[in-house]
């Protein structure tokens, strides 16, 4: 059976690092390091789950995923936000942004992987 | 409108006296009294010459009639005399001379009522009738001698003439009076109208000074209290630019100067506390705009400290786990201190980031429904093994059937998981307890331990931040020291309060209460809640 694919947004290099390990050898995996290249890179390769941070250069993850869920192509795809929590009433903007699911910062590998799982049973 | 006219002039003219309200009032008062006066004095002048003019008319009326009783005395003295001389009787004589008794007795009377004019008329009438009396003696002895019958004639003419004589002279007399009477009357008559006139205008006279009098001081005085009325309510409503215009010499003349100064003082102090105010106003903005950027920097600042946090946390787990391979047995025990470290500093920019924000006034609550045992029981979950590890007892109490909760669920359980994990740390034997309760609707959270316990003196400082009962129990126990305060903060977002009953070496009790249900109308808010 094929790979499902996951595209992580993510502009730090050891997050993605850290993404590639845990899931590399189960999923295929994409990636784009600022919020305009995720937004085309998700249009290209459809993938199965999206992991998007929220402090992203050049687009934020919350317009991303606004992008995303109103375009017909991308929007059945659910995204899960990551986020630091670092500013007030982005739990709230998280919420409201219509992702399917967000992840505290700082996450455990763990975690991650569970919530992974759960969008995508192998 | 009064102020273009003749009377406002007066009125200002009035006004600008340079006398006090009193002296004013009393020199209108003194006007209009000596006016009245001055008609009651001319009056009174009337009446009695009036008084005067009638007697004399009285007098003139006497002598007339007295005149009028000579007239008929001498009649008679006529008759009796013809009488006496047809019936040639002596008898009649002495009825001749009663009358001329009467006669005289009037004339006298005239003459003393007489006006000096008159007398010598009054002394033509006496000879007169001397004369005729000279003609009665003679009669008189003719009767007595019998020889009347020669000058019965003689006498009769004799007396004829002196009577026609007398009573032209009588009549002469009374004409006089006659005249001199209608003269009075008619001056009576003119002083009685010459008087109703002059009363009449002293009257119209008094009235309209009155008038103008109480018109034009009236009005000097009210004008003024009208200008300060105007100006006062400006100054009320917080207008202080404006002056009043009073020019009265009087106490209305200072008050207005006193509104002036008042005015210019209030102004002055207003431009001050304005000033001020505006620089209190810069000041805060400046101030909050630097609190703002503090805060954004810390918020920013923790953001880019747990991002390379983050990656070293979760490489280390991913090596413990066995992803990359097997894990030699010597490197387990650094590489688990890496992960215990680094999960501690995490916690301190956490517990520091929360303090920021509740500080900067942007921490917000996340309210929704939560279930209490659950939240106990992930509390219990989490520390189970620590307890477990220093071979501590750790037991939970939850009330049956409690309704569902709403508030802040994750930061109620960072509460409750600070206060446990303090009572664990702080707990060498025993055990640890938790209860929660539900009391006139709040929610009563108690984590009681048997541990090393808090004097009263460190008791009330242990919620200010960066406290521990001392500096050797941080290095003994960890801890960021900001864990109870950043606690009472929360529960105090949701409400509620915290507090701890304690003694050194007896073990502590720490209880927080919250609202069941947080932002809603509760039956209970009303009444006085206990704690």
């Amino acid at each position: 059976m094929d790979q499902q694919t996951i595209l992580t947004i993510e502009d730090n290099e050891y997050n993605r690092k850290i993404v590639r390990k845990l899931l590399g050898s189960s999923y295929r995996l994409v990636e784009a390091v600022d919020g305009e290249a995720g937004v085309a890179l998700a249009v290209a390769e459809l993938p199965d789950l999206i992991l998007m941070d929220v402090q992203l250069p050049k687009m934020s993850g919350l317009e991303a995923t606004r992008i995303l869920r109103a375009d017909a192509r991308t929007k059945h795809i659910p995204i899960v936000i990551i986020t630091s929590f670092a500013l007030s009433g982005d739990r709230e903007r998280a919420a409201d942004s219509g992702a399917a699911a967000y992840l505290a910062k700082p996450y455990s590998p763990g975690e991650l992987l569970a919530l992974v799982r759960k969008f995508l049973p192998e | 409108m009064l102020a273009r006219t003749p009377l406002g002039a007066l009125v200002r003219a009035v006004a600008g006296i340079r006398a006090s309200v009193h002296t004013k009032l009393m020199a209108a008062f003194m006007i209009v009294t000596i006016l009245f006066v001055a008609m009651g004095a001319f009056s009174v002048r009337t009446v009695l010459l009036t008084g005067e003019q009638s007697r004399q008319l009285d007098l003139a009326h006497q002598r007339v009639a007295w005149s009028q009783q000579i007239e008929q005395a001498l009649a008679r003295q006529m008759h009796f005399s013809v009488l006496a001389l047809l019936s040639q009787d002596e008898a009649a004589i002495a009825k001749i001379l009663r009358e001329n008794n009467r006669f005289n007795e009037a004339l006298a009377k005239l003459d003393a009522a007489g006006l000096p004019e008159q007398h010598q008329l009054v002394e033509q009438v006496r000879s007169s009738q001397d004369a005729a009396m000279a003609v009665v003696a003679d009669m008189a002895n003719a009767i007595r001698d019998r020889t009347l019958g020669q000058v019965t004639r003689d006498l009769l003419v004799q007396q004829e003439r002196i009577d026609g004589e007398i009573t032209a002279r009588v009549a002469n007399l009374v004409e006089t009076e006659q005249r001199r009477m209608t003269r009075l009357r008619d001056s009576i008559a003119t002083a009685n109208r010459n008087s109703l006139v002059t009363t009449a205008a002293f009257a119209v006279a008094a009235v309209v000074l009155a008038w103008l009098c109480g018109f034009v001081i009236s009005w000097s005085f009210v004008t003024p209290v009208r200008e300060a009325q105007g100006f006062l309510a400006r100054v009320a409503a917080g207008d202080f630019t404006g002056r009043i215009d009073v020019r009265n010499g009087d106490e209305f003349g200072a008050l207005a100067e006193q509104m002036n100064f008042m005015s210019r003082e209030l102004q002055r102090l207003d431009t001050i506390q304005r000033d001020a105010a505006a620089e209190l106003v810069s000041l805060n903005t400046r101030l909050e705009q630097a609190s703002n950027a503090k805060s954004e920097f810390l918020a920013n600042m923790s953001h880019e400290l747990r991002t390379p946090l983050n990656a070293i946390l979760g490489f280390t787990e991913m090596v413990v786990d066995g992803l990359y391979g097997e894990v030699p047995a010597e490197l387990k025990e650094p590489l688990q201190d890496i992960h215990v470290n680094g999960k501690h500093l995490l916690r301190l920019i956490n517990d520091v980031l929360d303090l920021a924000k509740i500080e900067a006034g942007r921490m917000e609550l996340a309210l929704r429904d939560y279930s209490v045992p659950d939240l106990v029981g992930s509390v219990h979950g989490s520390l189970r093994s620590l307890a477990a590890e220093k071979g501590l007892a750790f037991e939970t109490e939850v009330q049956d059937d409690l309704p569902a909760a709403r508030g802040d669920d994750g930061r109620l359980t960072q509460c409750l998981m600070n206060l446990a994990g303090n009572a664990i740390k702080f707990t060498r034997e025993g055990g640890v307890r938790i209860g929660v309760t539900l009391d006139e609707g709040e929610l009563i959270f108690r984590v009681s331990d048997t541990g090393i316990g808090i004097g009263p003196n460190e008791l009330q400082h242990i919620f200010a931040e960066f406290r521990q009962v001392d500096a050797t129990v941080t290095r003994e126990y960890g801890g960021t020291g900001l864990g109870l305060s950043i606690s009472k903060k929360f529960i105090e977002m949701h409400g509620g309060r915290i507090w701890a009953e304690s003694k050194a070496g007896e073990g502590s009790t720490f209880f927080f209460r919250v609202p069941l249900r947080v932002g809603e109308p509760s039956p209970w808010t009303s009444k006085p809640s206990s704690p």
